[in-house]
This record gives structure tokens, C-alpha cells and sequence, in this order.
């Protein structure tokens, strides 16, 4: 028998309790070379996994006399693992092979990774850190399926039933909203921090400390980070201030946000700020913080016995001058005319809003910026309702208990811990058109999701466990009496993809076809929010529906399904088969390519909104047109008060040079300026701007079927800021 | 015409007693936590948001329109009963 004494096994050193050795070994070059030693097969299957001694010591003896037989020189580590694996397989030993299974991938795909760009986020750059994103995420997916998930709950992702959003941050909760209020009053000071920074007293430090904290943030969440009510939050810093100054700052916000390439796989961070014309209800009596993290006083000796602070209400006229200013700023877009990627403004149209001084001349404004560089999101809150709205579409509710958190605004923080959307049209296929049979499918997966959040939740709450000296530390910081992520307001996202397909292969019909079809997925919907209210009640966490972005997983769940389904799916995917540019249409949109009138678009689509509790949007693609703001102004006002929708988006199209450096309206092959046919196209893909050449083939099929509106909105003038865009 | 009600509302309840609403050619839904399709028929009309602020009985009128709230419904249905020859319950 051939001796293994001379073999050598070449290992990275064994991972100890400290995750750093395993980090700082790979930063260095060194690698051992050990001789053979067939204990450490054993000592590893006993650490690892709850195999018996006795089979422990089988499995190494069986995989050294394999070994031996193969005369082999060198033998790796990893080689050594899968070869135990082998074994345990052999054995029936499945569960255990589980627990001693190496994550990783192939040499031959990470070398793709490094040379290819990853579509699957338009928002990240290719480049280095993005590649060590995809690598991490890669290995937190395979985690995510052994450790976190039951193997239904992976099988039913991987063949497409369901798509669990963001596997690669499993350790991350999903999407956050928030207050300044939190670090004008406790200043900068996180977890792990190499210095602390006492509460603001300018407002420029104020925005130094807001970017930190959001790209902070957004290392700790999947998807984007919102803030709410920020004009009004800033309005006790400019007092005094002067138009020029407050317009700084108002650059100086837009162009850090859209700037700061520093998150996540080295993306910008991906953020949303919510504006307010006027002072919310709920935040008029609220005593205002200022400077230095303190209550401002009120100056009036007559009035102050009754009221000692200044509320927000009081700095009206501040909030209004800065949310003048920041939308100057992006009606002037960047250095080369375009849009600002980041941060996204989304706008609350209240009653409230119509009754306060000064509103027309904003609207006109904000739908000029529309007009011109489609940044604005218009969000409607009706009969009293008022929302932290953040991602393209996600907004909280805020219910009679957040409220009463308005009166100490810090703590006005809220989560969607996870998001599991469902593949509609799929169902479609299954149930043959049999009414009954759909909706128990639908059920059937609805329970699916409800248990993959119940293990995710699970999952981060065992990370939360360790506080502030734990993975999640910024997350579990307490400066006010309670974690910073506040896990029992989180909400849980079921969203869906495909409702118009699922409805045009049981019905014959697309939703914008026939009142019946409508009405039909009106049920399906309704059907989906009473089991959302069904499973809320019984585990008490907050189920709510969300219309999924869904930027890959339409495009995923296509291909899947012509894949698997070819007969039915050929039927009714949309797109560009020959191309293999298909998708679903995303939620519960009609066909974004109907020649539908706008108005009534917004109506219909808007009749679902009240169903999707965590929030809804329909988008009215504008193309190389660029409405007259009054058309846009009537059009929202309109949208406020004949439909539902719950909120709109209105988004051109532009060409930029890389060569001149202008930028021009509408998608084009050369540059209108210098003809250079080294340009980029820019539009919204699902609900932020980004460049076309990030785009997955699923989106890039949509963007070609886009309907642009042309016949209904009358031309207006070019602004004087927007000559080449 | 569809009046929507739900269990424990006593105005709708009120409505119910005092009109034959079957004789009148009105369809009673009632919604309940389970009953999507009711759901679905608030959705379709744009009540979803009005029966959350408790805005019941909610009738829709043949025209799609809507009347909430107790006194409009009984002053609509009392005129409306007139022209069909049918007597209010005392």
C-alpha cells in the first residue's frame, strides 16, 4: 500500500473561534504545507457536525485509503472536505454532509466575476469592490439555503415558485426609514466608531453627519435607506441663514448622496427623502430640535409660559426656503445636465398640502423638475394618512402608535425585515384556469413566504442577540431606551410579479383589456392581503403586500418559466424571445407597452394601491417628450383627488457623451452634439435613474416596450437650465 | 346597488331593518376578514381607504357612485323606495 507519509496537503490554516484569522490569512500569501494527517478529517467532522466518534473515524480511514490508492502528490483542503463529503453520501449521512459542506465557487466563475460586469443591481459599478460583493454574496446565498432557510423553502427559490430578495445580505435586514431627529439629538456616535461627534450645531455639519450615518446604514440593510420629513428637520439650522447659503447646502446634500460610491460593492448609497410643502399634522406641535442637539426656545417672553420651544410648525417658512432650494438643484442637474441618481425626492401631496401658501408655485416647480429630469416622486397621502415612503415604491403607514412617536421624532424608525415575492403567472400555468385550484396555489406559497420570514427573522434575531458588541451592532446601539432597529414595528414584505400574465392566461385578458380582467386581479390581490391579515393576526408580525420593484426577479422568473413551462409561458411572457430579453410585467402594473391614456392608467392601476399595504407606485414613461409642468401639475392634482394611486413617477429619457460631455433628451446611437457614438442612455429602470449599460436583459426588453405617452401630453418649453436636456 | 356592511356596525344594521332591500333590488355584501371577494368589490369601487376609516354602511348607487354614512343612505333610500312603492319599516 502506498504510503502517505510523503504527501503533502496544502490548507489555509483552520478557522479558529476569531473569524479575523481566517481574514487576515487570506490578506496574506502564506499557505501551509502539512504532511497528511488523517485526525483532522475526524476532529473537523466532530466540531462541525453531531456525527458519532465511531463514524467520524470510519469516514476518515475510508477517504485516506481512497487517497492512498490515487497516489496523488498534493492534495488540497477543499479536496479533502468534498471527498468527505463523497463519503458521507455514500454513507446516507445527508444531514451531516449539510453541516460539513465548504461554500464557495468555482476558479472559473470568479474569474468571470472579475472580468464581467454583474447586471443583476443597475445601481453597482464594475469594479473590484463589486466583485468582492458578488463573492460575499455568493457565499452568504449558500448560507442562506443550509443554515437559515428549510430545503423547501431554497428549492422553492431556486425553481422559481418564489424569489427571497437580497440572499446574498441574509444577515441584513431589508430596507430602513428614519429620522434626522436621531443624530441631531444624539450627535454621531456609532458602534465600532473610531470617534464620536456630539449633536451638530450647523447645518452643514448636521449633513456631514446624515451622510456618515446613511452610508453607515447602508451597510447594515439590503436596500435603501429613507429619511423622512428632511427639509422640515433641517428648517431649525437655517434660520438666518441667506439664500445663497441654504442653496449650498442643498447641493451639497444632492451631490454627496449621489456621489458617495462607497456602499455596498461600492454603489452610491441608495437613498430617498421625503419633503413636505407643508408641516405635517402630526409634527406641527412637535417642539423642534436645533443646534446642538436642544430644543430651541421660544424667544416670545409673552408666549413662553405656555409654550417654552419653538415647534416645527414655527420653521415653515425655513423648511419651505430649503425644499425650494433642493429642488433647484435638481432641476439643474449634474455638471454634464443630467439627472441626480440620488437622492430620490419624493414629495407628500396632502390636503394639507392644497390648503397651504405658496403651494401652486411649488407644484409647478416639482413638475417642472419632472418635466425636465423626471427626479420627482409625487406620494399621495388621502384622509389623513402620512407614510415614511422610501425604495421606489415602500412606504410604513404610519399607524395611531407611530404618531405618538412623532412627538419624540427619533424614534420614527422603521424596517421591512424581508421580502418574498411570488411568481403569479406560474400559478396561472398550474391551475389550468380552475378558480378554485389558483387561489389554494396561491395560498400554498403565501404559507411559503410566511415561513421564510418567520426563519429569517429568527436568523437576525440570533444576531441581534449579542447587542452592540455583535454583527449587527449599529443595529442593536440603544442611545434612547430601545435598539436602534426596532424589530417589532418591522414589516414583512410579500410582493408579487406578473399579475397582468397571470391574469391574461386564466382570463384570456390583460388587465388594461377588459373590466373583467381587472376586476378578476383585483380578486387575486385581495385574496393575497386577507392571508397577509390572516397570518399577521396569528404570528403578530406585520405581513403587508408590497408591488415588488422586482428589477431581476421579472426578468428571472420569465426565464424560469420559459425554461419550464414553454408552452403556457411563450403564451403570455412579454419582451423579445429571440433575444432572450423577456420579462414579466413587475406587480401589479398593466403592460407598461398598452397605448393606455395616462389618466386612466393611474386610475385603474391605482385601484389596486389600497390593497398593497406597504406601498405601490405606476410609472408614466415620457420618453424624449417633455410635458408643459402645468400638464403635470394638473395631472397630480388630479391623481390626488379622482384616483387611489398611491403614488406616480414621471420619467424621460436622455443620451449623455462620454466625449463632449452633454447631455440630450431621449435615447440616441450618436451624441446630438459632436455625433460621437460614445454615449450612454439614461432613464428609470424600476424606480431610480441609472445607465442603460447596467441594465439586465429582462429590463433592457421592457425599456424597448415601453408606451411613452406621446399623444397626451402637450409639449412644453425648454427651460432655460435644461438648453441640451 | 350594493349596500356593504359588517357585522357589529348598528347603523348598518339600522339601514337593514328599516328597508326590504331585497325588494329593492339591493344586494347586501357583508365584509368579513376571510371574504376577498368583498375585498375585491370595495377595491373596484374605491372604498378600501373609506371602510378602514369606518365609514360604513357604504351603498353603491347603479352609476357607480357612493353614498357613507348612515342619514344620506336612509334619505336616499327613503325617496328611492317612494318611486318603487315600497313602505319604510317604522
Amino acid at each position: 500500500m502506498t504510503s502517505l507519509q510523503n504527501l503533502k496537503v496544502t490548507r489555509l490554516r483552520p478557522l479558529g473561534p476569531d473569524a479575523t484569522d481566517m481574514a487576515l490569512f487570506v490578506r496574506s500569501s502564506d499557505e501551509d504545507l502539512q504532511g497528511w494527517n488523517r485526525q483532522r478529517i475526524v476532529d473537523a467532522l466532530l466540531r462541525e457536525t453531531t456525527v458519532d466518534p465511531g463514524t467520524a473515524e470510519t469516514i476518515g480511514m475510508e477517504v485516506e485509503d481512497f487517497v492512498r490508492q490515487t497516489k496523488i502528490k498534493f492534495v488540497s483542503a477543499p479536496l479533502i472536505r468534498e471527498l468527505v463529503n463523497a463519503k458521507l453520501l455514500e454513507h446516507g449521512l445527508e444531514d451531516i454532509r449539510r453541516m460539513h459542506t465548504r461554500l464557495g465557487m468555482p476558479i472559473y466563475d470568479v474569474e468571470q466575476l472579475i472580468l464581467q460586469q454583474n447586471k443583476e443591481n443597475a445601481n453597482i459599478p464594475h469594479g473590484p469592490e463589486a466583485t468582492n460583493l458578488t463573492l460575499a454574496e455568493h457565499i452568504k446565498k449558500e448560507f442562506a439555503f443550509l443554515n437559515v432557510f428549510d430545503q423547501d423553502i431554497g428549492d422553492a427559490h431556486m425553481r422559481g415558485d418564489l424569489h427571497l430578495h437580497d440572499l446574498g445580505f441574509i444577515d441584513r435586514p431589508y430596507c430602513s426609514g428614519q429620522s434626522l431627529e436621531y443624530i441631531k439629538k444624539y450627535g454621531l456616535s456609532l458602534p465600532n466608531a473610531l470617534s464620536l461627534a456630539k449633536p451638530a450645531r450647523h447645518p452643514e455639519v448636521l449633513l456631514a453627519h446624515m451622510v456618515k450615518f446613511a452610508a453607515a446604514l447602508q451597510s447594515n440593510f439590503a436596500g435603501a435607506i429613507g429619511w423622512d420629513a428632511v427639509n422640515l428637520f433641517f428648517a431649525p439650522y437655517l434660520v438666518d441663514l441667506d439664500d445663497q447659503r441654504v442653496k449650498q447646502l442643498a447641493q451639497m446634500l444632492i451631490f454627496e448622496f449621489s456621489q458617495q460610491a462607497v456602499a455596498r460593492g461600492g454603489q452610491a448609497i441608495f437613498s430617498d427623502i421625503n419633503l413636505y410643502w407643508e408641516v405635517p399634522k402630526h409634527f406641527a406641535d412637535v417642539p423642534a430640535v436645533g443646534p446642538g442637539g436642544q430644543y430651541v426656545d421660544n424667544s416670545d417672553q409673552a408666549g413662553r409660559a405656555e409654550k417654552p420651544y419653538l415647534t416645527y410648525a414655527d420653521f415653515e417658512k425655513e423648511a419651505q426656503r430649503f425644499l425650494w432650494a433642493l429642488f433647484e438643484v435638481y432641476l439643474e442637474g449634474d455638471a454634464s445636465g443630467r439627472p441626480f441618481f440620488f437622492p430620490k425626492p419624493l414629495v407628500h401631496i396632502t390636503e394639507k398640502f392644497f390648503q397651504t401658501e405658496g403651494h401652486r408655485e411649488f407644484l409647478h416647480l416639482i413638475c417642472q423638475v419632472a418635466a425636465e429630469k423626471g427626479n420627482t416622486y409625487f406620494v399621495f397621502d388621502r384622509g389623513g394618512t402620512a407614510k415614511v415612503s422610501e425604495c421606489c415604491r415602500l412606504s410604513f403607514k404610519l399607524e395611531k402608535s407611530d404618531l405618538e412617536d412623532a412627538k419624540t421624532p427619533w424614534r420614527m424608525r422603521y424596517t421591512a425585515l424581508q421580502n418574498v415575492t411570488i411568481n403569479l403567472p406560474r400559478l396561472a400555468y398550474l391551475a389550468e384556469g380552475d378558480n378554485g385550484r389558483l387561489m389554494s396555489l396561491i395560498k400554498e406559497k403565501f404559507e411559503l413566504a410566511v415561513r421564510a420570514h418567520l426563519q429569517k427573522k429568527a436568523f437576525i434575531e440570533r444576531l441581534l442577540e449579542q447587542g452592540e458588541r455583535g454583527p449587527l451592532a449599529l443595529l442593536g446601539m440603544n442611545r434612547d431606551g430601545e435598539a436602534y432597529l426596532r424589530l417589532k414595528r418591522a414589516s414583512y414584505l410579500v410582493g408579487m410579479v406578473g399579475l397582468n400574465e397571470m391574469v391574461q392566461y386564466h382570463t384570456g385578458c390583460e388587465l388594461h383589456e377588459t373590466d373583467e380582467a381587472i376586476r378578476f386581479g383585483l380578486e387575486v390581490i385581495a385574496y393575497m392581503k386577507t392571508l397577509a391579515d390572516k397570518f399577521r393576526a396569528k404570528h403578530g408580525m406585520n405581513f403587508v403586500l408590497e408591488q415588488t420593484p422586482a428589477e431581476s426577479t421579472a426578468y428571472r422568473f420569465a426565464k424560469l418559466d420559459v425554461e419550464r413551462y414553454p408552452d403556457q409561458a411563450v403564451k403570455v411572457v412579454k419582451g423579445d424571445l429571440s433575444r432572450n430579453e423577456i420579462y414579466y410585467t413587475n406587480s401589479t402594473l398593466f403592460n407598461i407597452g398598452a397605448e393606455v391614456n395616462p389618466i386612466e392608467r393611474v386610475k385603474l392601476e391605482g385601484l389596486f394601491h389600497p390593497l398593497i399595504e406597504a406601498g405601490a407606485i405606476t410609472h408614466i414613461w415620457l420618453g424624449e417628450k417633455r410635458p408643459s409642468a402645468e400638464s403635470l401639475a394638473n395631472f397630480v392634482e388630479k391623481t390626488f383627488r379622482w384616483t387611489q394611486n398611491d403614488q406616480v413617477a414621471f420619467s424621460p429619457e436622455f443620451t449623455t457623451c462620454r466625449s463632449c460631455g452633454r447631455t440630450a433628451r431621449g435615447l440616441r446611437e450618436t451624441c446630438l452634439y459632436c455625433q460621437s457614438t460614445d454615449v450612454e442612455g439614461i432613464t428609470r429602470i424600476t424606480g431610480y435613474f441609472t445607465k442603460l449599460s447596467s441594465w439586465n436583459k429582462g429590463k433592457l426588453g421592457e425599456l424597448r416596450d415601453r408606451f411613452r405617452n406621446e399623444p397626451y401630453f402637450p409639449q412644453g418649453a425648454a427651460s432655460a437650465q435644461s438648453a441640451a436636456a | 346597488m350594493t349596500l356593504f356592511t359588517k357585522d357589529g356596525c348598528i347603523k348598518c344594521q339600522r339601514i337593514k331593518e328599516r328597508f326590504n332591500l331585497k325588494e329593492l333590488g339591493i344586494k347586501v355584501e357583508k365584509i368579513t376578514p376571510d371574504d376577498y371577494k368583498v375585498l375585491a368589490h370595495l377595491a373596484w369601487h374605491e372604498l378600501v381607504d373609506l371602510v378602514e376609516q369606518g365609514k360604513l354602511p357604504i351603498l353603491v348607487l347603479d352609476d357607480g357612485s357612493h353614498l357613507d354614512h348612515e342619514v344620506p343612505i336612509r334619505r336616499f333610500l327613503k325617496q328611492y323606495a317612494r318611486e318603487v312603492g315600497q313602505t319604510e319599516a317604522a
